[in-house]
């Protein structure tokens, strides 16, 4: 099944902007967010980790209940996590498909990274 | 000690009403603000000192030290990238544009990841808009599209729109209507008289639709545009039209998802269409606090609001081409400053993988994601709170941050207008 | 290098009634003085026409609504693109340049005073930043009162003398020159999308008329002693039959003021239209201008239109909306809150249109048909009627009557029934246009004493030196060299620094902003006022404590200080 993956401002995200590196700013910016009857569908828990797949690359987060959503569509505070799968592509605009991207569902076993193993695996300096 | 009327340098709100209590030259409380605003004025952590990259770690140095290798990599530099901006004061956002055409770089602020499509949009069909006093004191009806104020803007709704007093309104909670368009059911929505429930993508067709009806050719629509049932949509195009004053915000569900600018186009056109039979506004609800303000002083200075390039001499904008996104992703860019943003927290992994290769310059009281990515970052005085400066709010009210404790670090006008001289020394050896 | 000496200079100075003698000019320190020791420091002005530095009164250049024009418009960024030179940043912007772009290219003409045209309160500091950029000119903003709340509560009282507190507070809070009055009350009303129609209509819950506020604001300025006067742009600009409106406004004027004028009415040519629809349009420049003959207390400026494209942009929301629904173009609004309005929207005026044939018309004709020329100055309500840099143009059209007919024969045929300017064969001569551009709008302006528009010992010594040798040209036949050496001074100096040359700016310039701080007693300080404090509380949302401009936006400025009645 391909879900449709927004991307926005929360309260918390906002909250850890000067915090990038602090396991607040990990939780709130890793938290895949789904609407309840998809998790069932994937045979998912509150908390499960899961694997999100893109045409551009693969993330692990976690998988958090959120009503508000339709099905099919999955919501991530933005961050580094979502943006490891989201396109470069602007379409001729700067702007790329933030709130616009297919994706892929996977359960997984896999631990999430930390922020600093996200940029760490693209050549970036430990601290 | 109490300081009052102070300006709140995080959202595009820049609400002016907070009182800050220092004791020993720290922020121990504030009020009036959000929990953002909290966040802001009390978070200590921060960057020391300048470091630089020193193999697979980073060393601590002095800012002499820190400028001149920032003045290295940028004299060396064929087509360097100045990114960021929004989160500094326009003092300084001046001082980078010249920086920038003194090296034929690019300079882009974060419109480009945020409301430059709708600065697009502007440039197609213009901008009837207002200050927020006007839609606080006359509006009733308030119409949020593809935004999320109490996530994103928190006091918006009880400073200048729903729960705020209004000269021309009574009873001002009550006669104000609201309706929230969104893909999702947000906190937002959930104060809303009317909910519009959009396919994600769709907002284009049901802006289309709502012109449709309130033209008088409703006949030619389906039962659902979009998701959206017809009846509802006859029902808000008959709110809009019986509306005295109706204001419509609208944010990065308008400019990120499909279509981009030509959401915001049609959002401005139907606001054009109902000035036509009443009053209506537009206004995007700009993120950072001097997101605006970087675009008011690019223009000024260069006659564009974003993505600018000087390399042929001549100011030259071309967005989707000479916009931080494109040049990152196609590795245009060989060295990069970054000032007041966090690129690589809010970048495609593409983008910050290039960053990762190029040499990159940070100038921010915080470590973040970019810092990863850095070659020399020097931290500087929080813009709002520890050194004084101008930005402009989302509605184009240009007010003055304030300096509300002491500090021993540099702002970044200095730190810019430095590195700035210290450019034109090297470049004439 | 303090000492300046400009020889065989062949100056026009009406402030003066130097009309047209060689002499050589010596400067120190920035000022006129009546010589100099140390000649080492020389410029020849090889007997071309050296005027004072221009002193325009009336355009928009700096502010919200202007930058607002440039980012909507990135066609014309690129149209008025440039590189680099040595003193000189890159350009953009053809009718809405970039502050950059505006003050090399005021230069150029010889210009080395400004005054902005409108600036909201509330919006001034954007203003001012950008005033700081506009380094060849001197700068000023006219301060918009049209819609302010306390202004119109005031009014509706009766009450003149808080009027004028308010009026003074203001300006000195927000750093301003001047009292602007853009469409009285209309900008209120189009906080609901209404307007009002000519003087009587009272605004919606203020319950006061256009003529009333500024009838107030008129006198108010007259209590505070300004050095301007109330600039006036009236109601019902654009529209077929306006100019009963603007005769009417000229008759309710009183003589207030007997250094200068007591009304300024700005770009009256969009004021003086007669018919009652577009398909009767026609001229009533003679009337208009009949009146003004009459009324030593009126002073004007031309709004001459000239065809091609521009940008419209005013503090007149609801004329610019009116504009757009003909137009169909890109439309921007941004009302202020408690204070006024703006729309800007792209417009081409072409020769083939009869309206816009008349408007051209009646711009010259205004100016031909005024006897007194302090009392009509040159303007194109830049970049309304025109982008500035074709004042020349407009000069060559005032001083010969040959060109006007060339050009008035390419207009649209029916022009002549509508309009009497081929009809009118005066021709201005040096010394009126050097009254229209520079020494009418230092006196209509009050500044004058400052050393502005003349260059008599002890004013400060701007100075344009065109490349004109007026014994050598025949402006009524000639007017392409008319138009030519008034394009580019072979010097613009700037107190006693040669800025500009050629066309070339030379130093990076250093302006001052010249504002005005009414000196009004405790009684009336209106910041003590409790309405006036809940107004902040509650209807502005910009805090009483953050409205008024800090010092730091002024750098250096010339503040003046009046004596006020109160």
């Amino acid at each position: 099944m391909i879900f449709h993956m927004i991307t926005g401002r929360t309260v918390k995200q906002g909250e850890g902007v000067e915090k990038k590196l602090s396991a607040d700013y990990k939780k709130e910016t890793s938290a895949c967010r789904m609407n309840p009857l998809d998790m069932m569908d994937l045979g998912l828990n509150e908390g499960n980790h899961i694997k999100i797949i893109s045409d551009y690359g693969e993330v692990v987060m976690t998988a958090v209940e959120d009503k508000t959503l339709t099905a099919g569509m999955i919501f991530i505070a933005y961050g580094p996590y979502c943006n490891v799968i989201t396109s470069h592509d602007t379409h001729g605009t700067g702007m790329p498909d933030y709130k616009s991207t297919p994706v892929r569902i996977e359960e997984t076993d896999e631990d999430l990274k930390t922020v600093e193993e996200l940029f760490r695996g693209m050549g970036g300096t430990s601290l | 000690m109490k300081i009052t009327d102070v300006i709140c340098p995080f959202c595009g709100c820049l609400c002016d009403d907070l009182t800050v209590t220092i004791e020993n030259n720290r922020v121990t409380g504030v009020d009036n603000g959000c929990a953002l605003a909290e966040a802001k004025f009390m978070h200590t952590g921060r960057l020391n000192n300048p470091i630089i990259k020193d193999g697979d770690r980073f060393r601590e140095t002095g800012y002499d030290d820190a400028i001149g290798a920032a003045a290295d990599i940028l004299k060396d530099s064929e087509r360097p990238l100045l990114f960021g901006w929004s989160g500094t004061q326009g003092e300084a956002q001046c001082s980078g544009v010249h920086l920038c055409e003194l090296l034929g770089g690019v300079i882009d602020n974060t419109s480009s990841i945020c409301h430059g499509p709708s600065i697009l949009a502007i440039q197609e069909v213009g901008h009837p808009g207002c200050t927020l006093g006007q839609v606080k004191n006359r509006a009733d009806l308030i119409i949020y599209w593809g935004c999320n104020p109490v996530e994103g803007h928190p006091r918006h709704m009880s400073r200048y729109t729903n729960y705020a007093d209004g000269f021309f309104l009574e009873n001002a909670f009550r006669e104000r209507k609201l309706i929230v368009a969104d893909v999702r059911k947000t906190e937002s929505a959930n104060l809303a008289d009317e909910f519009i429930q959009i396919k994600p993508g769709g907002d284009y067709a049901v802006f289309s639709a709502l012109r449709a009806i309130i033209r008088g050719k409703g006949d030619i629509l389906p039962d659902y545009v979009a998701g959206v049932a017809k009846s509802q949509l006859e029902r808000v195009a008959k709110m809009c039209l019986e509306a005295k004053f109706g204001a419509i915000f609208f944010g990065l569900g308008l400019t990120m998802t499909k279509n981009k600018y030509k959401n915001i186009r049609n959002a401005i056109e139907l606001t054009d269409l109902l000035c036509r039979h009443t009053k209506f506004t537009i206004t995007p609800m700009r993120g950072h606090w001097n997101v605006y303000g970087s675009n008011e002083v690019m223009t000024w200075l260069t006659g564009y609001p974003y993505g600018v390039d000087f390399s042929r001499g001549i100011a030259f904008y071309n967005p989707g081409e000479t916009t931080a996104i494109d040049i990152l992703a196609k590795k245009e860019c060989d060295a990069m400053f970054v000032v007041a943003s966090d690129p690589a927290a809010h970048m495609p992994k593409k983008c910050a993988e290039h960053m990762a290769e190029i040499p990159v310059i940070q100038i921010d009281p915080h470590i973040n994601c970019t810092t990863l990515l850095s070659d020399v970052q020097l931290p500087v005085a929080v813009t709002g709170i520890e050194t004084p400066g101008t930005a402009y709010r989302m509605d184009g009210i240009p007010l003055r941050t304030k300096k509300v404790i002491e500090t021993v670090y540099p702002n970044d006008t200095e730190i810019i207008d430095k590195i700035y001289k210290k450019v034109l020394e090297v470049q004439k050896k | 290098m303090s000492e300046l000496l400009v020889k065989n200079a062949f100056v026009i100075d009406p402030l003066n009634n130097i009309n047209g003698e060689i002499m050589d000019i010596a400067v120190k320190d920035g000022k006129i003085v009546e010589s100099v020791k140390d000649t080492s420091n020389t410029i020849d002005a090889k007997g071309n026409l050296t005027l004072p530095g221009g002193v325009d009164s009336h355009t928009h250049i700096c502010g919200t609504k202007v930058n607002f024009g440039r980012y909507m418009s990135p066609e014309d960024m690129r149209a008025g693109r440039g590189r680099a030179q040595k003193y000189m940043y890159p350009v953009s912007g053809y009718s809405v340049p970039t502050v950059y772009a505006n003050t090399y290219r005021y230069s150029s003409l010889g210009y080395t005073t400004v005054l902005e045209g409108a600036m909201a309160p509330l919006e001034a500091r954007h203003t001012h930043e950008e005033f700081s950029y506009n380094t060849l000119q001197d700068t000023m903003a006219n301060t918009l009162f049209d819609g302010n709340w306390a202004v119109m509560e005031a009014v509706a009282e009766n009450d003149l003398k808080k009027v004028a507190a308010i009026v003074g507070w203001t300006l000195a809070a927000v750093k301003g020159f001047a009292v602007k009055i853009t469409n009285p009350g209309g900008t209120e009303m189009w906080g609901w999308g209404k307007d009002v129609g000519c003087m009587h209509t009272k605004v919606d819950h203020f319950g006061v008329t256009a003529a009333e506020i500024t009838d107030y604001l008129i006198r108010a300025n007259e209590l505070l002693n300004l050095p301007h006067s109330a600039h006036l742009h009236n109601n019902n600009l654009g529209k077929p039959g306006n100019y009963k409106c603007t005769l009417e406004r000229m008759q309710r004027t009183p003589d207030l003021n007997d250094k200068r004028q007591t009304l300024y009415m700005t770009h009256v040519q969009f004021h003086s239209y007669g018919g009652s629809k577009w398909a009767d349009f026609c001229s009533k420049a003679d009337d208009v201008a009949w009146m003004i003959n009459r009324k030593p207390q009126i002073a004007i400026d031309m709004g001459q239109v000239m065809f091609g494209k521009t940008t419209t942009m005013t503090a007149d929301g609801p004329m610019e909306f009116n504009l757009y629904r003909l137009y169909n173009n890109k439309w921007s609004n941004h009302d202020v809150e408690l204070e006024t309005g703006s729309g800007i929207i792209p417009v081409l005026y072409s020769k083939k249109n009869l309206v816009n044939s008349i408007m051209w018309s009646i711009g010259l004709e205004l100016a031909l048909m005024t006897k007194n020329p302090w009392q009509c100055m040159l303007a194109t309500d830049n970049p309304n009627g025109a982008p500035f840099v074709k004042y020349p143009e407009v000069i060559a059209l005032l001083m010969s009557s040959k060109y006007r007919d060339e050009e008035f024969s390419t207009l649209q045929k029916d022009t002549e029934k509508r309009v009497i300017l081929p009809s009118l064969d005066r021709e201005m001569d040096w010394n009126e246009i050097a009254i229209m551009t520079r020494a009418a709008q230092a006196k209509a302006l009050g500044i004058v004493d400052l050393g502005k528009g003349h260059l008599g010992v002890g004013a400060d010594a701007d100075i344009a030196i065109y490349p004109v040798k007026t014994g050598d040209i025949d402006p009524t036949q000639e007017y392409e060299k008319v138009i030519e050496g008034l394009s580019v001074t072979t010097h613009t100096i700037k107190r006693g620094r040669t800025v500009s040359k050629d066309g070339n700016c030379l130093v990076f310039g250093d302006n001052a902003t010249i504002w005005v701080k009414p000196k009004i007693s405790e009684n009336y300080d209106i910041s003590k006022d409790p309405e006036f404090i809940k107004r902040f509380e509650r209807y502005y949302t910009v805090n009483m404590a953050n409205y008024p401009v800090e010092e730091e936006y002024i750098n250096r400025n010339i503040c003046i200080e009046t004596e006020t009645e109160l």
